[in-house]
């Protein structure tokens, strides 16, 4: 990773959420996961990433949380270098992966309560945001429950709601949706839609485009390892020549011949 | 407390939290284990035996039975943590946190250092009780004892990032360190051992630990003491820099 904060990157108030240059990530076994990736997230956006699998989302998002090491390029989180500034960038981003990866030896409330203790939480804040954080996402009942005893829909609960416990000022949400049921999605929906109202910047990945479409402000499509088309869920659509974000999807992917007019006009 | 004393305090509270909610496992079987040793080597067999270097055999091998206890805990201790909580993932939850590389890797270390303290402790208050055991340079052995913890609780790190299975584990515990501990003199003294054993035990690290740990509580010791010591710290020190190293690397945490 280049050393130095680029100069025309603004820092304080006017830095964007998430500013990444030319993004460059090879892993040990010669696989360019990303290349060249160059995006702005801005503080306040609800932003999607959309791609097919092994496209580079994870990879992006590992890069910048701290969980992979970029070849080269910039990443800057609130103006903060995640390389150099990591303390202060790290500080500044919540990431809900989309492994659920907690620690089975911890109760819920203990996840949430050494989730913040690393980001450096004092005791009473910590106790006060716990039981907070157990209430919003229904978890009360479970605090004292081992994590792996807990079923798919309330480890995303937890994970979710460990991703927030230290006020994240921007939020990571890997395919946060992946594999709950309905009634758990428009839950989280409906909570993520208040945060980010409330200001909390949120980067989305996910396979569900209805899910992109009623939450983004703004979709970037990514493929092969490069950003290859962003804008609004309307300009996507005019980009592509086509009706709606899943066509315009599918003509990225080179699956047009998959789309429901397609499919649906010679169904009948 | 700051940001990044709590930050580390918890790390490490995390390390001491697993090891307890398992503590039958961590803490009661391997105290259980040395008071085998005991029974058997020092109580059983050790009738049959004369006195070594002056004390009588149950006091001589006591203090090698406290020092294996804390490096083979401090060792299994930090490897098979840091290897669970790369296969359950969990670890990612502390690399994308504030923490600094260095802070991961001492309160990392530290888990293990304190587990295996805890059953050294135990084991050298319950052995105080049935024996009248001697505290000949109590500096020299809090020194040693610490040092020799430490530098396990290293290795231990050094295993766990490196494996990738607990086969690995077990390989470094099973075949390298205890053939190690157990050849090292906790249960003789090098010199009653023919030739060519007596010089191979000379190269044997863990015999200079066992020896400076002895010297502790007995007293007595075969090798140069100021020199074990010396050499004790530079084997610390070069462990703790090599596993820094990796950790600045993000070696096998990070992709």
């Amino acid at each position: 990773m280049t050393d130095a904060v680029s100069p025309e990157a603004p820092t304080g108030a006017d830095a964007p959420a998430l500013h990444i240059s030319d993004l460059f990530k090879r892993y040990a076994n010669g696989v360019e996961a990303l290349r060249g990736v160059t995006l702005d997230v801005r503080e306040g956006e609800f932003f999607g990433l959309l791609g097919p699998n092994g496209a580079g989302k994870s990879t992006l998002i590992h890069c910048s949380t701290g969980l992979a090491q970029p070849t080269s390029g910039v990443i800057e989180v609130f103006g903060h270098n995640a390389l150099h500034d990591y303390e202060q960038a790290r500080q500044a981003i919540g990431l809900a992966p989309q492994e659920p990866n907690l620690d089975w030896f911890l109760t819920v409330a203990e996840s949430l309560d050494y989730h913040a203790g690393y980001f450096g939480m004092p005791r009473a804040e910590r106790r006060r945001r716990t039981e907070e954080m157990l209430e919003t996402f229904s978890l009360t009942e479970k605090s004292k429950e081992r994590t792996n005893s807990l079923s798919g829909g309330m480890k995303r609960r937890l994970i979710l709601a460990r991703a927030l416990m230290h006020r994240p000022r921007l939020l990571i949400l890997d395919e946060p949706t992946a594999g709950v049921d309905i009634e758990l999605r428009l839950e989280l929906w409906h909570y993520v839609k208040q945060i980010n109202r409330e200001g909390t910047t949120i980067l989305l990945t996910t396979h569900y485009l209805e899910e992109a479409e009623q939450l983004c402000d703004k979709i970037a499509f990514i493929d092969k390892g490069a950003i290859v088309a962003q804008g609004t869920s309307a300009e996507l659509s005019r980009r592509y020549g086509v009706s709606n974000l899943e066509d315009a999807y599918l003509e990225l992917v080179g699956r047009k011949e998959l789309s429901r007019s397609t499919t649906e006009g010679r169904e009948t | 407390m700051t940001a990044s004393q709590i930050r580390f305090f918890t790390l490490w509270r995390r390390e001491v939290n697993r090891f307890m909610k398992i503590k039958r496992q961590t803490i009661g079987a391997p105290l259980l284990e040395t008071f085998l040793y005991i029974s058997v080597f020092g109580a059983a067999l050790g009738t049959r035996i004369d006195e070594l270097q002056g004390f009588d055999y149950v006091i001589f091998v006591i203090p090698g039975l406290i020092m294996m206890a804390w490096a083979i805990n401090a060792f299994s201790n930090n490897a098979s943590s840091i290897l669970q909580q790369k296969f359950q993932g969990a670890i990612q939850d502390q690399l994308s946190s504030p923490a600094s590389p260095a802070q991961l890797l001492v309160a990392m270390s530290l888990g293990g250092f304190t587990r295996g303290g805890i059953v050294a402790l135990l084991t050298f208050g319950a052995s105080a009780l049935l024996v009248d055991l001697p505290l000949a340079h109590p500096l020299v052995l809090i020194a040693s004892l610490v040092l020799v913890g430490f530098v396990f609780s290293q290795i231990g790190v050094l295993v766990g990032v490196r494996a990738e299975q607990f086969d690995d584990v077990a390989l470094a515990q099973t075949f390298v360190l205890q053939p190690l501990i157990f050849l090292g003199g906790v249960f003789y003294s090098a010199e009653l051992l023919p030739e060519p054993f007596q010089t191979l035990t000379y190269f044997n690290p863990i015999y200079y630990m066992v020896d400076l740990v002895r010297y502790g509580f007995l007293g007595v010791a075969e090798t140069n003491v100021l020199v074990a010591f010396a050499a004790l710290i530079a084997v610390t020190a070069a462990v703790f820099a090599l596993n820094l190293h990796l950790f600045n690397r993000g070696y096998k945490l990070r992709d």
